[in-house]
């Protein structure tokens, strides 16, 4: 008989080990729920557009549909939950829905703008701790912060709910969009983060709105500032310079259009119960009002997930695209077409090569170039 | 772990989850065991956890053992033993 002992482990290695233990079978470990579309704040740069006042005529999850939801994918195997929104913490329930994932045993992850955090959430997250907490701080500056969030005092009650969270040791990470509004602050943020003892991260690439509009998108940063910042950030910089080594040592050739792990071990349910591949990724959806979860992550996903390029796809023959964010969810929110090259995300991508890619990469560019000529 | 007659009962501020072929042991509330990591169990382990019910005695689950793992009743009472011994330490059990 083996014996019964309980080895503990971090669960950054559980994570790991699952992975490798199930390669190649897709398992729904992680999923992100969206509890509300709805948020106080009103940042230039949010997918959700006008969602973001509530849709009229649609009905968010109830409590009790949560919960139902909840049991289904625990019975798949989730275990990694991430409660985002709009804002999460704008649901009178959010306590009771956050509590009832807990007591299933989920690693809970909550997204939030910080802003709503009270020293009683403050106290009650610290008795049923999360796995992780991020908050976006838009600016170091009260003035930039709020140019972003579109609303006065917003800087203020962000501050205050990063301290009650700090306050009691919660596992906390924060992170920012870089955009033409806070481009100049980033690296202030990172400081202030920094010395807080919290992780910090950033994000450049700003996707359009899910509704088709294409505000967001007037906010991205121009990609050579996007790949400035990344060379402004050492440990980043090396992090994409191996990444930059390994894509281009041996470029892939991609059998499908979807080349991440979205409907492989991960999934996104949306406020009204739309089960879909992933966050940007949701043009098709399942309903999960009307079918269960697993007739949609059995027979709907991967439908989905398992779509082929088309012959004429330009993205896929692309020596760059494991470098590249293309991918059906972006095309389709940008151009209303999954295999329309995203120009933002391709000059990114080229622009990266070049400055972060390996000099053999530069040689055979070089090469393939003069033979063309 | 003392008279074969003791009764246990798990604590709800540790909850299991089977995911694939892993048993884990999910800590959620403050106050037990070392929330930054998970526990993994074994399929004894895994047995004997679900048999920790509230109901069954040590005794009980030691007869279970013996007879799923056909091994010596000498040898399951001292993984039992120790076992039932490190669940308490870090809260995931409590004696009824």
């Amino acid at each position: 008989m083996e014996c019964p002992h309980i080895p503990k482990i971090s669960y950054g290695q559980f994570g790991k080990r699952l992975r490798e233990k199930i390669a190649g079978k897709r398992v729904p470990l992680a999923g992100s729920l969206e509890l509300t579309f709805r948020c106080n704040l009103r940042c230039v740069h949010c997918y959700l557009g006008d969602a973001r006042a509530g849709i009229p005529g649609k009905n968010e999850l109830s409590y009790g549909e949560i919960c139902d939801l909840l049991d289904q994918t625990v019975d798949e195997g989730c275990l990694w939950l991430l409660l985002t929104g709009g804002e999460p913490l704008l649901r009178p329930d959010f306590l009771e829905i956050y509590t009832y994932a807990k007591k299933r045993g989920f690693l809970v992850t909550l997204f939030t703008n910080g802003t709503l955090i009270t020293p009683q959430i403050a106290d009650y997250l610290q008795e049923w701790r999360p796995f992780k907490v991020e908050i976006s701080l838009y600016g170091r500056t009260k003035e930039t912060y709020e140019r972003v969030t579109g609303v006065p005092g917003s800087y203020e009650r962000c501050l205050r709910g990063i301290e009650l969270l700090l306050e009691r040791g919660l596992p906390l990470r924060l992170k920012t969009v870089a955009i033409t509004l806070n481009k100049h602050e980033i690296w202030a943020i990172k400081e202030y983060a920094e010395g807080l003892g919290a992780n910090f991260y950033f994000d450049a690439m700003i996707n359009a709105g899910l509704d088709g509009g294409g505000d967001p998108t007037k906010f991205r940063l121009a990609p050579e500032e996007v790949v400035q910042l990344d060379l402004g950030d050492a440990q980043r910089a090396d992090e994409l310079r191996d990444f930059c080594k390994r894509a281009l040592r041996s470029p892939s050739k991609p059998e499908y259009s979807y080349l991440c792990g979205a409907g492989v071990h991960s999934f996104h349910i949306d406020t009204y119960g739309l089960l879909s591949v992933c966050i940007i990724s949701r043009h098709r959806s399942h309903d999960l009002r009307r079918g269960s979860f697993h007739e949609g992550w059995q027979e709907f996903i991967p439908q989905v997930r398992y779509q082929r390029a088309s012959d004429g796809s330009q993205c896929n023959q692309c020596e760059l695209i494991s470098l590249c964010g293309q991918c059906p969810g972006w095309a389709q929110l940008e151009h209303g077409d999954q295999e329309a090259r995203v120009e933002f995300l391709c000059q990114v991508a080229h622009l990266r090569a070049e400055t972060l890619g390996p000099p053999m990469w530069e040689r055979s560019r070089t090469e393939a170039s003069e033979a063309t000529v | 772990m003392g008279s074969s007659q003791e009764i246990y009962r798990q604590d709800g501020s540790i909850v299991s989850r089977r995911i694939e072929d892993e048993v884990i042991l999910v800590p959620i509330r403050q106050n037990v065991a070392d929330l930054e990591s998970i526990y993994t169990l074994n399929e004894v382990g895994a047995l004997i956890w679900e048999e920790i019910d509230g109901q069954r005695t040590t005794a009980e689950i030691l007869a279970l053992t013996v007879e799923e793992f056909e091994v010596s009743e000498e040898e399951a009472q001292k993984d039992l033993t120790e076992f039932i011994e490190q669940l308490s330490s870090i809260g995931a059990i409590t004696r009824v």
